[in-house]
């Protein structure tokens, strides 16, 4: 799996210098000073205030941006000039990339280009499906284990228990337990997810049950479910919508870890792991195969991961050293 | 305890773990590092029919008789035999010499131990023992074979290169339970296996037996002298295609069972290398349907699936766009033999997918749904399965594509439950080609209904016909019977020939002596 | 102290039997039967019933896992259905493959990404810092496994420095054990890499702005040990922290890349035990990884004291 960290954002260091932040020096006597200020300054334009949010936070726009031309490739497919992705015709397997195929055939003559681009939804569908039901139920296992104690020793010791198989293992382990399909696979790497976010959930709640507000909501009689509601839920909002994004991009890669073993989504459905899993024996003389998809995951990885980063630095810069 | 000093314990601990005991070369020994087609997981030849166990099995131990390439057998270890007038009683003398690789000599108790233990899991070995009378040792080199009926084919059953091959072992290990693997691997073989450097799934070590005296004839096939040239070959697994291609290109590995045929034009342009035909006899490739449940307890619907299939679609998606590789296979035994049969296979394989609409919708199809199982992760079987899946679909059946494993496969398609409940309706598979040249040792051609290979084909006309074979005095009435079962077997579709297929190997040119054949013999195998 | 030792190590006891529990389960209520495909293609159906009854597969669940749970208390991992062999055995013919590319793995990725963190952090801002950041966000973006033909591709076959596939044995020498491990570690370490890199540079940045830098800066200290002495001490909580996160990282890249390189190491064991159904191997093998995990855990919070007097739980 992916990590959870990001890099120190630049803008939180402007200002300061290893030299400190001097005093300022009071202006000699006799020296001119400038003017105040008005009190009143005009408005900047709007075209300046966009581009300065772009200069400023470049890692959320770039992966904002190369997601959703990605999107939009998933669901414009039909129209993208693709044709069916599953449809065969042996006579013309492996042909190079070329006018009448772009990214040229594979195997089993099935159009490449198509495929890739009708991949794109599965492998959204996968990434995004982890990280929604992999938080919910995250959050649902986290926020139980921090509010009810007695019950916090056995879900803990369960989550580290599953904490402790490497999340591939378990995620392959799963698969091999029913047949290839879109559903399981977005099963098992869920599963395989959910303790690291019921983990982060549960510090969140921990650590705000010994607030003094939330103390003293409890004092005056405020019942449970308003609590979470009113004070645990923002809280965790941040850091597990930062976590989503990188379970996402995990789970993206997972699948395509998944489709090499062959314990993932079956070929009739593409999906950039399978296209790549299906044409890796044949990279050294039709590398295109496994090229194109392996460009187009990794860039959709790569979005993913600074859509992830922006949202840290802007929403929690300390959160970069958490794991 | 600090990081360094926990990372340095685990590094000893890792380093000194029991690990795989290394060979002691001599200076100058000979390797041969040979790619296999598949893990070498258990090694029991008896008891594991697959190739690779049978390959590997051939190294270690010796047999009786063994056929030559033009499928004659010749004797092996048998020094003479008699047979009397009324061909019932067989008398068989050992070459003298002879010894396991522990120093033992063989001595006929030890065949006979080991003959009854084959018997139990060979088909024709089933049929031997169903008319056997006596089978004993009368000295320590000869033994005798007592029948209540004559068998002809009895020594070609005895060389035969289909799984289980008629092996012979010492009598401690042949008197281990059919049904349960062997657990010591001493043969009289021209190899030694190196037990202790088996890693099951990466490695198989095999050493010259010193000890081994090879017939005076030239080698050929199973027949002759199985003179061994190098001093150890290693079976070196590598499930990853690309990384097979590479450490051969590299001069890592010296031989390559199978490599996929899209990687042999990048073989050929390496000077180094040299790529060839591995088995003339070839491969069939199937698909069977389950003729017990809907919708195919429907011959005519069983006929219709037939007619549309395009063979040529079947085989280039398993060979790729090499057309010297494939052949159409309008029946059900091997092209190239003598006993190959087009007789009623006209509709095999048209490839004629409005015909095959057609007869569905004559035939009333219901609707039904057909569990498709295919295998992923072997080649031959997913590359099937796709271009079925797509047949079935544009025929307009109702498809259920099941993709699994192949060991899910093997234990889904012996269940004869309704396919919703666990059961299936279609399954792929493939067959070597040695395997399909006659009925002896072909199960998969057999329509014996309940007791039938996986489908539970039930065709009386097959069974007639092959009984016919097994009494076949003479070529010609061999050849006239198995027309009989070609055209029945066509007419109700016992299973569904997809076509045939070769396959190649390819070596270094530092390596010679390789010949084709069904299994990759190492004698007369040498390396610069 | 010690009782805070002894607590940790008790408290990994009742981790490993939800492991236990759990792996057992998994096998137990897989499809997918062993008996038949040991019976082989030839089989009959009498053969597979009666191989299912010899391997003990048709009883209960809570005998088979409590007879289970005692075999591997007592050390025995039971026997491969495949081949016959105890699985003990098995996994040790693959433990050093397995463990050497690890070991060669971390080494090389510590020793890259922490420099580069830290440089990283003390130019903030500058191209150095952006040009790092980004070869480790790709870093982590690439899968495994095109990284792995890549590599071979260049370093092998055109180049023909190292090469492509295999395992040799520190016994048969140093340069050829290394050699073979090269590639496949660089090609596990880049992920590991990517986030080591990230960790420590955050974690640099923020401790490089604190009071106690100035002050040795002000006390006329050069660059060179205030950054790798005081600075990177200081930083190693979470630095270590995602060392021992990332293993279970390691352990994972480590299936594909063994079977990348046709390395004979425990990740391949593991992925054809899983496809052929052989349970007690998966079982073992499962478990040999999650307690290796939980160690290195208990190790590294074990280790924080040592780093950092402040941490007691």
């Amino acid at each position: 799996m992916t990590a959870t960290v990001a890099p120190f954002p630049d803008h939180a260091l402007a200002g300061i210098s290893p030299e400190g932040i001097a005093p300022k020096a009071p202006p000699p006597p006799g020296l001119a000073v400038a003017a105040p200020l008005p009190d009143v300054i005009p408005a900047r334009k709007r075209r300046g205030r966009v581009w300065t949010y772009v200069r400023r936070n470049p890692t959320i726009v770039v992966g904002g941006l190369l997601l959703l031309i990605v999107f939009l490739m998933a669901l414009l497919a039909p129209w993208l000039g693709t044709v069916d992705p599953t449809a065969l015709a042996p006579a013309k397997r492996t042909r190079l990339p070329s006018a009448q195929y772009w990214f040229g055939t594979d195997m089993l003559g099935r159009d490449v280009y198509s495929r890739v681009v009708y991949g794109a939804r599965v492998s959204l569908l996968v990434g995004f499906s982890v990280a929604f039901f992999a938080s919910i139920a995250g959050l649902a296992v986290g926020l139980v284990s921090g509010m009810v104690r007695w019950l916090d020793g056995i879900v803990m010791r369960i989550v580290d228990g599953m904490m402790s198989i490497p999340p591939i293992l378990l995620a392959i382990a799963l698969m091999a337990l029913t047949r290839g399909s879109i559903q399981n696979v977005i099963i098992a790497i869920t599963i395989a997810e959910i303790p690291r976010v019921a983990r982060l959930v549960r510090g969140v709640v921990l650590s705000l049950r010994e607030q003094p507000y939330v103390e003293a909501a409890v004092t005056t009689g405020t019942r449970m479910p308003a609590i979470i509601w009113r004070h645990i839920l923002p809280n965790t909002l941040a850091p597990m919508t930062v976590q989503a994004t990188y379970i996402c991009a995990s789970a993206m890669i997972t699948e395509a870890i998944l489709s090499f073993i062959g314990a993932g989504v079956p070929p009739a459905t593409p999906s950039w792991g399978n296209i790549m899993a299906e044409g890796r024996a044949l990279w050294q003389v039709k590398f295109y195969i496994i090229l194109f998809p392996a460009i187009f995951l990794s860039t959709t990885v790569l979005a993913v991961n600074l859509v992830g980063d922006g949202l840290r630095d802007a929403l929690d810069p300390r959160m970069a050293k958490d794991v | 305890m600090d990081r360094r000093t926990f990372l340095k314990g685990s590094a000893a601990l890792g380093l000194a773990a029991p690990q795989v005991a290394m060979p002691a070369l001599a200076q100058g020994a000979k390797v041969l590092r040979f790619v296999p087609q598949a893990n070498l997981a258990n090694f029991d030849p008896i008891w594991g029919t697959q190739y690779v166990v049978r390959n590997a099995g051939t190294l270690v131990w010796d047999m009786l008789y063994g056929v030559d390439d033009q499928l004659k057998p010749q004797r092996q270890m048998v020094e003479s035999e008699e047979v009397s007038g009324d061909k019932l009683t067989w008398t068989f003398r050992l070459r003298p010499g002879l010894t396991w690789h522990d120093g033992e000599p063989v001595l006929s108790k030890d065949v006979v131990a080991s003959l009854t233990r084959w018997m139990a899991r060979d088909p024709i070995g089933i049929m031997i023992r169903g008319v056997q009378d006596e089978l004993a040792a009368t000295d320590d080199r000869t033994f005798r074979w007592r029948l209540k009926k004559p068998f002809p084919k009895l020594l070609y059953a005895l060389g035969k290169t289909n799984a289980p091959m008629a092996l012979i072992m010492p009598e401690r290990i042949a008197k281990t339970d059919p049904f349960t693997q062997i657990t010591e691997y001493v043969g009289s073989g021209p190899m030694k296996f190196v037990r202790n450097e088996w890693v099951p799934g990466a490695r198989a070590v095999f050493e010259k037996f010193a000890g081994y005296k090879p017939r005076e004839e030239p080698n050929s096939w199973l027949a002759g002298g199985k003179r061994i040239l190098v001093d150890r070959v290693e079976w070196v697994i590598m499930p990853d295609a690309a990384t097979a291609s590479a450490a051969l290109q590299n001069g890592e590995v010296d031989w390559w069972e199978n490599p996929i045929s899209d990687l042999v034009p990048l073989l050929r342009k390496n000077s180094n290398l040299n790529v060839d035909i591995a088995d003339p006899l070839g491969n069939v490739g199937s698909f069977r349907m389950n003729h017990l449940y809907p919708p195919f307890d429907n011959p005519k619907i069983r006929q219709a699936v037939m007619a549309a299939m395009s063979q040529e679609d079947y085989m280039r998606a398993i060979v790729g766009d090499d057309d010297s590789l494939w052949k159409k296979l309008p029946g059900f035994f091997t092209p190239g033999t003598a006993l190959y049969s087009e007789a009623g296979g006209e509709n095999v394989g048209k490839g004629d997918i409005k015909l095959g609409q057609k007869l569905l919708k004559e035939a009333g199809y219901k609707g039904e749904p057909v569990i498709c199982v295919v295998a992923q992760d072997q080649p031959i079987t997913k590359a099937q399965g796709d271009i079925t899946a797509d047949l079935l679909k544009q025929m307009g059946f109702n498809v259920d594509f099941v993709a699994t494993d192949w060991g899910t496969t093997g234990t889904r398609r012996a269940s004869k439950a309704p396919p919703a409940q666990g059961g299936w309706n279609m399954f792929h598979t493939w067959h070597a080609g040695a395997d399909t040249i006659n009925p002896a040792g072909y199960p998969a051609v057999r329509a014996n209904g309940d007791k039938a290979w996986f489908g539970w084909p039930n065709v009386p006309p097959v069974e007639a016909g092959i009984a016919e074979w097994f009494d076949a005095a003479d070529p010609a009435s061999e050849k006239a019977a198995i027309d009989k079962v070609n055209a029945a077997a066509c007419e109700g579709v016992v299973y569904v020939p997809t076509g045939f297929f070769l396959g190649y190997q390819a070596w270094r040119k530092t390596v010679s002596g390789i010949v084709k054949g069904p299994i990759p013999f190492t004698w007369g195998v040498s390396k610069a | 102290m010690l009782g805070y030792i002894g607590r940790r190590i008790l408290a990994t006891i009742p981790v490993m039997a939800v492991v236990g529990l759990f792996v057992f389960s998994l096998l137990y209520f897989a499809p997918g039967d062993p008996a038949a495909i040991i019976a082989g293609d030839q089989a009959s159906p009498e053969d597979i019933i009666r191989i299912r009854a010899t391997l003990g597969l048709d009883r209960p669940f809570l005998v088979r896992f409590g007879e289970w749970s005692w075999q591997i208390i007592h050390g025995d991992l039971g026997t491969s259905i495949f081949t016959n062999l105890p699985v003990t055995t098995m996994i040790g013919q693959r433990v050093q493959p397995t463990v050497s590319l690890m070991l060669v793995t971390l080494v090389f990725a510590i020793a890259v990404a922490v420099p580069l963190g830290v440089v990283a952090a003390w130019k903030a801002g500058s191209l150095i810092d952006r040009l790092v950041m980004g070869v480790a966000v790709t870093g982590f973006s690439v899968p495994v496994f095109v990284v792995g033909y890549i590599l071979a591709y260049v370093f092998a076959l055109q180049l023909g420095w190292l090469p492509v596939q295999g395992y040799t044995p520190i016994e048969q020498g140093l340069w050829p054990w290394l050699s073979n491990l090269i590639l496949p570690a660089v090609t596990l370490g880049l992920v590991y890499i990517a986030l080591i890199a990230r960790v420590t540079r955050a974690t640099m940045l923020d401790v490089l702005s604190q009071d106690y830098v100035r002050t040795a800066r002000a006390k006329g200290l050069s660059q060179g040990p205030v950054l790798f002495i005081h600075a990177l001490k200081n930083a190693a909580v979470p630095i270590v922290t995602v060392i021992g996160i990332g293993i279970a990282l390691l352990i994972g890249g480590a299936v594909v890349t063994e079977t990348v390189f046709a390395i004979p190491g425990l990740g391949r064991l593991t992925v054809d035990a899983i496809l052929r159904r052989d349970y007690p191997v998966i079982q073992g093998v499962v478990l040999l990884f999650s307690f290796v995990y939980v160690l290195v855990n208990l190790a590294i919070d074990l280790f924080y004291t040592v780093l950092d007097p402040r941490i007691r739980y």
